[in-house]
């Protein structure tokens, strides 16, 4: 339900186990999805989010609602009085912060922002992965990963050659 | 269909929606927690058992387009070595992300980078050269290659990309190559070719354990190309051991002074290949052979009956057709018949002239004082734009034979007479 709340905006969303989330239509908008949405004029009830339940929906407004720009009608970081380099270390301490979930949620965040299509937050969650890509090994990969090896074991054998030939 | 009707359908429950509409939910909900978890999984067994599908983990059903994406970003920002093998990790994951890994990272020809040990075995950039470098250990006979990963030449800069010993036989010199630095021998599972050399040094054979593709499969394209193509390797070669090129050096014409005369035929790459819009056909996807190809190989070491069989229609080994290719290209570039027979021919790198090099006080083939190693026929034919680019489309194709068999093209001939013992 789009409603009007102090000037600004709102913007219904419900996740699919039932709660829902009013978010100011700006936060929402992070979300070119929704921005696609809301421009079509789809958006004139409550927009249900269809695969990301509220734990992770509820994630994802608190990314949005830090990251929304803050100049304009939101206002809500004060950009007038702190430098934008340091509001962007400020960002980037944040996001470090946020990231440092279960790798369950991880998942579900990097497929939220997919889905959602939320530049900053899809950044975020696949730049996360490509570190721990980046800083393990293959079995540590595979188990954070959570994939099972579904190689043949001659397949296994190339696989090998080809890793060890790559880290040598 | 739409956003909503999907929103709708969740809701309304799986029953009424069709096998395709299945698919596209079931992509997104796996990621679900909590009770709705439960239930979609449920789902997703019920119709995967029916399709005997085994369920794969989580992040290897991530949707493909962003698997991509994540794949995309990490091959992007680990461009250089060492870091770049962490896309090789990526490849290794399972088999969607090897599929993908291999979609994404493009062959050096392409993007200029050496990702897969594969990119060994596949054309360089056209417009671009790979510079690399060896360390050879003589109290060991072994030789080194490195990519350069500075301007400066430094082994602790250089990413390891094959290996090769020498090993002295008494009417040959053979240096055995592997993918492993430490392990060389034709035992191990490393092994990935040979390179042959005569008593004297001056006639070199490279032997490949991966089929050639032109001497694997027959393309359909005339007269001409069958009877190059049925050339395949001697049946005195071992199996597994496959003729692909053949280096030979002879005096110049300064006598023993300078680098000698330069001729690499590449059996396995048609001359074509390096011309305006050419393309290297039949490039592999792995650098050592498949494991059919493998079981065969060892196979046929038990039965000599199977050689025999895959050898019955060769009727010449590829020396000889060689040699007379040699001779059709003599006394000139890459030649074109007016049939356009060339098609068929193997492509020829040959060094330049040598000149006399001021700073480095010696005789040299190529007044660039860059490494030579990489490049099999540094500026052959000079004069002749689709050579020049050739010699740089097939750095790789040269790689093996050049940087490991013949220690440093410019220095060669002193260093091979010197081992040569003349």
């Amino acid at each position: 339900m789009a409603t009007r709340e102090a000037g600004k905006k709102m913007i219904m969303l419900k996740s699919p186990d039932g709660m829902e989330f009013e978010v100011e239509e700006a936060v929402a908008m992070e979300s070119q999805t929704i921005r696609k949405m809301i421009e079509d004029d789809c958006a004139d009830t409550a927009i249900l989010i269809p695969n990301i339940n509220s734990k992770i929906l509820s994630r994802v407004i608190e990314y949005c609602n830090k990251h929304v720009p803050t100049t304009g009608a939101t206002g809500a970081a004060a950009s007038d009085t702190v430098a934008p380099a340091a509001l962007a270390e400020d960002l980037k301490i944040w996001d470090a912060e946020f990231i440092k979930v279960n790798r369950a949620t991880r998942f579900n965040l990097i497929q939220a922002a997919s889905y959602l299509n939320i530049k900053g937050l899809l950044d975020l969650t696949s730049q996360t992965t490509i570190d721990t890509i980046s800083d393990n090994s293959l079995e540590e990969i595979r188990s954070f990963l959570s994939t099972k090896n579904d190689y043949l074991p001659e397949e296994e054998q190339t696989i090998r050659r080809e890793n060890q030939w790559a880290f040598q | 269909m739409s956003f909503r009707s999907i929103v709708r359908d969740v809701r309304d429950g799986f029953g009424s929606l069709s096998r395709r509409s299945f698919d596209v939910t079931i992509s997104g909900l796996s990621g679900l927690t909590g009770h709705h978890r439960g239930k979609c999984q449920s789902t997703v067994h019920e119709l995967r058992d029916a399709d005997l599908i085994v369920q794969e983990s989580r992040w290897a059903s991530l949707p493909p387009e962003l698997l991509s994406d994540v794949i995309r970003r990490l091959e992007a920002s680990e461009s250089t070595w060492p870091s770049r093998k962490h896309v090789v990790s990526c490849a290794a994951v399972c088999k969607a992300w090897r599929e993908m890994c291999r979609e994404i990272v493009t062959s050096p020809e392409f993007c200029g980078k050496l990702t897969f040990p594969v990119s060994l075995k596949q054309p360089g950039p056209r417009d671009g050269m790979i510079q690399c470098f060896i360390k050879r250990d003589k109290s060991k006979s072994t030789y080194h290659l490195y990519l350069c990963l500075t301007n400066a030449v430094l082994v602790e800069n250089g990413k390891f990309l094959l290996s090769a010993k020498r090993i002295r036989r008494t009417t040959c010199t053979e240096y055995v190559i592997s993918m492993d630095a430490e392990n060389i021998s034709r035992s191990s599972s490393t092994y990935i070719g040979k390179l042959r050399s005569n008593f004297l040094g001056t006639k070199f054979i490279v032997y490949d354990t991966q089929p050639p593709y032109n001497g694997a499969i027959v393309p359909s394209i005339g007269r001409s190309s069958r009877r190059f193509n049925s050339k395949k390797v001697s049946p005195k070669v071992p199996s597994g051991s496959y003729n692909i090129a053949q280096v030979s050096y002879e005096l110049n014409v300064l006598g023993t002074r300078g680098p000698r005369r330069m001729n690499c035929i590449m059996h396995s790459i048609p001359a074509s290949s390096v011309e305006p819009g050419g393309i290297v056909p039949g490039q592999p996807d792995q650098i050592m052979p498949r494991a059919l190809e493998d079981s065969f190989r060892s196979m046929s070491s038990f039965s000599k009956s199977s050689i025999m069989d895959r050898s019955t229609d060769f009727s010449s080994s590829r020396y000889f057709s060689s040699s007379r290719f040699l001779s059709d290209i003599a006394g000139g570039a890459i030649s074109r018949d007016e049939d356009g027979e060339n098609k068929e021919r193997p492509l020829v790198l040959r060094n330049k002239v040598p000149r006399w090099h001021e700073q480095l006080q010696c005789w040299g083939a190529d007044p660039d004082p860059g490494p030579v190693a990489a490049r099999p026929g540094a500026g052959a034919g000079q004069d002749h734009p689709a050579v020049r680019q050739g010699v740089q489309g097939h750095v790789h194709h040269g790689l093996p034979l050049s940087a490991l068999g013949v220690p440093g093209l410019r220095n060669v001939p002193e260093q091979l007479r010197h081992e040569a013992g003349l």
